[in-house]
């Protein structure tokens, strides 16, 4: 018992030493620091749009490096996997040993929101990217416009489909916020056509395997269906729907990572309408410096555009790609 | 007539004859409620390159493309549930399945990375896919025997050992790719799984690959032959069902739990190869909560927590009905919302009757034996009266 409490008043010392070294940190004002620490915190580590987004964060971090003479630490703190929970524990960690900043992308607006504010109101600023916490203290947001981008992959559908048809509409997981805002989009975009109708929204969980399983099955219980609007690109990272595609089917889907070129390359998806996912990390670095750092004004919704990937443009779009840390099929890269 | 008989008589009153009741009258009612619709059961490629669709009006559920579709589907979790059916048999639980199947995928792929039309070794690519296949079964054995030896070895409880597994099997998984997504496998690899035997030239349906449907079939003839007509699989039982009893009885029992874990493991590599060869790539997050879905399988059909109860066929009819209840929901395009709702409701119901149904065979047979015994002992006492 004696050597239990000798043993906590040991650390009860050590965590008060700790505690009394800590500088208080003032909001804002830390120009004259030599390191800057960004925390990032992405949705998951195993989604590889957000390891490019990481490679663009710290690309930019370099950059930064080097302009300005200190050094620009990205601290890497992205869960695994899907968890808002974790996701908020994961920005109190960050707050807790002292980070500048933080760098965002919500898995559940709401609960990460209490996080958020929290850090805000303990000097840390927040930014967030790809999907957005409108309603938190976060000072910017860098990524598309949601509602825009699922109107846009409807748009593109209909002049696939010659804007008559059966679309499905492939939706991930139903709790996300931007992935229900494309959603709305594409139903949004869809009355404009007369010949199209929606046949429904499926949701899976985000694995390319399951997403894949859950086209085929749709596919072979509704064989009205002519074309396929994917608010994210989930199935088209693994070859399981080039066997067999039945023929007059298109798909649109959202992003253009190496394994989705090959969809373009055989016609299945014509048009892929690619996010920048580079830049993710790449502007939401520079917005978070200018803002923290050098106290500049920055927008407080940054929107990013499209890319839309085609036949025409898929070896430009496969360098690009290259350049952004991806491994691509050499073959695209000799296309022009 | 007697055998064919003593079959139907054998099935009817088998632990699985309510979940092949439940199964059949659920089919028909998706078949019914389904309706027909056209259906495309021929793609005719023409001399200028445009594709004729040959179409023809098909019941909406019961038709080629949706049943081989149904019944591959089914086959990750069904294969993977054969091998837990063993490892429940014996009082175990092995929650590390999904991440075996995970880290099996990924060493696997890395092989068929370097072998494919991108990797250095794309001279050799049907070699490349059996050394690609190799090194997937070898690590889920090795996934499979850690977990064996360590359960054993250090006498913890398998829940404990297998949940630490997990995380770690799945951890390896993750840094070796870099949660990158591995493709790019040599052309074998994807063709020999995904290949429609011949089928789309019957004219019956357009996406056939009856591969994994093969697989898994196999592996549950094979987990019904280990686990009922092979010494070491009624070894298993004796363990599951007493301890106690089995040690008395001499039998090695550390020898037997360490074998229903290798056997998960291999379950779980065959389910990773197949899974290589439908889906053409392999991700770190591939079958995140499968270990559930394979326990559910498992137990829906008729594998006793508690151990000495189960077969492999039932866990392949346990996976079917899972799938079938997925199948059903999107078929008759029932709201996406309530699928929880309604395969969580279904899978308890489903092990409820499953229950009533084993519980009124036992109560006929132990009836049965009571009329054996009565006029037994009747002609007992009347012999010691004269």
């Amino acid at each position: 018992m004696k050597r239990i409490l000798l043993l906590g008043a040991v650390f009860a010392g050590l965590a008060m030493l700790v505690g009394t070294g800590c500088e208080k940190k003032e909001p804002g004002a830390k120009p004259e620091k030599k390191v800057f620490r960004i925390g990032l915190v992405a949705k998951s580590s195993t989604n590889p749009v957000f390891l490019a987004a990481r490679v663009g964060a710290e690309a930019k971090a370099a950059e930064l490096s080097k302009q300005y003479g200190i050094e620009v630490v990205v601290d890497w703190q992205t869960p695994p996997k899907e968890d808002a929970q974790v996701q908020a524990d994961r920005i109190k960690q960050l707050v807790a040993g002292g980070v500048d900043a933080i760098i965002l992308s919500c898995s559940d607006a709401k609960a990460t929101s209490g996080a958020v504010n929290d850090a805000v109101d303990r000097g840390v600023p927040v930014m967030c990217f790809d999907s957005d916490s409108p309603e938190s203290k976060r000072f910017a947001f860098h990524g598309v416009d949601d509602l825009e981008t699922g109107k846009a992959v409807m748009k593109h559908l209909a002049r696939q489909m010659g804007a008559k048809g059966v679309v499905a509409i492939l939706a991930g997981n139903p709790n996300a916020p931007n992935l229900k805002k494309r959603v709305e989009g594409v139903r949004e975009e869809a009355k404009n056509y007369p010949g199209i109708t929606i046949k429904d929204v499926y949701y899976h969980a985000e694995t390319p395997d399951d997403a894949a399983k859950m086209v085929k099955t749709v596919m072979d219980a509704n064989q009205d269906i002519t074309g396929w609007a994917m608010v994210g690109g989930w199935p088209l990272f693994t070859d399981a729907l080039q066997t067999n595609w039945r023929a007059g089917v298109k798909v649109v889907a959202v992003d253009a990572l190496p394994a989705q070129l090959a969809y373009v390359e055989s016609g299945i998806a014509p048009v892929l309408l690619a996010q920048k996912v580079f830049d993710w990390g790449y502007r939401s670095v520079e917005m978070t410096f200018d803002k923290v750092y050098l106290h500049k004004d920055v927008p407080e919704r940054d929107v990013a555009t499209l890319e839309v990937v085609t036949k025409d443009n898929l070896g430009q779009w496969a360098r690009k790609l290259e350049k952004w840390d991806f491994k691509v099929d050499p073959k695209y890269l000799q296309m022009k | 007539m007697g055998v064919s008989a003593g079959l139907v008589r054998k099935i009817l009153t088998s632990q699985q004859a309510g979940l092949m009741i439940v199964i059949v009258v659920l089919a028909t009612v998706i078949a019914i409620a389904a309706g027909s619709q056209q259906v495309v059961v021929q793609q005719v490629r023409n001399e200028d390159g445009s594709v004729t669709l040959v179409k023809a009006t098909r019941n909406k559920f019961l038709n080629a493309d949706v049943l081989v579709g149904y019944a591959t589907n089914t086959s990750v979790v069904a294969i993977m549930a054969v091998g837990m059916a063993a490892v429940i048999i014996s009082a175990g639980i092995d929650l590390s399945v999904g991440s075996i199947y995970a880290l099996a995928a990924v060493v696997g792929a890395m092989v068929l990375e370097y072998y494919g039309p991108t990797g250095s070794g794309r001279d050799l690519p049907i070699w490349g896919t059996l050394i690609g296949i190799a090194a997937t079964m070898a690590a889920a054995l090795l996934c499979g025997l850690i977990n064996g030896a360590g359960l054993v070895a250090l006498k913890v409880h398998p829940f404990i050992i297998t949940m630490g597994t997990m995380l770690v099997f799945r951890g390896i998984a993750f840094v070796s790719t870099k949660a990158r997504s591995i493709g790019d496998f040599p052309r074998p690899t994807t063709a020999m799984i995904k290949t429609d035997l011949g089928l789309s030239n019957l004219g019956i349906g357009i996406g056939l690959q009856p591969v994994p449907m093969l697989v898994m079939l196999v592996i549950a003839v094979l987990g019904t032959l280990y686990l009922s007509y092979t010494v070491a699989g009624r070894h298993v039982y004796a363990v599951g069902g007493n301890p106690e009893a089995a040690r008395f009885s001499g039998l090695r029992t550390s020898r037997v739990l360490l074998s229903v874990y290798v056997v998960v493991g291999f379950c779980a590599g065959v389910a990773a190869v197949v899974a290589n060869g439908l889906y053409g790539a392999a991700q770190c997050a591939r079958g995140e909560g499968y270990e559930l879905k394979v326990i559910a399988a498992a137990v829906v059909g008729g594998a006793s927590l508690s151990g000495g109860r189960g077969t492999a066929f039932g866990a392949l009819l346990g996976a079917m009905l899972i799938a079938l209840i997925e199948q059903g929901i999107i078929t008759l395009g029932i709201d996406q919302n309530y699928n929880y709702i309604i395969i969580g409701l279904a899978i308890v119901i489903a092990v409820v009757l499953d229950r009533l149904s084993s519980r009124a065979a036992e109560r006929r047979l132990s009836a049965a034996r009571q009329r054996q015994i009565a006029p037994a002992g009747a002609a007992t006492e009347k012999g010691a009266e004269t």
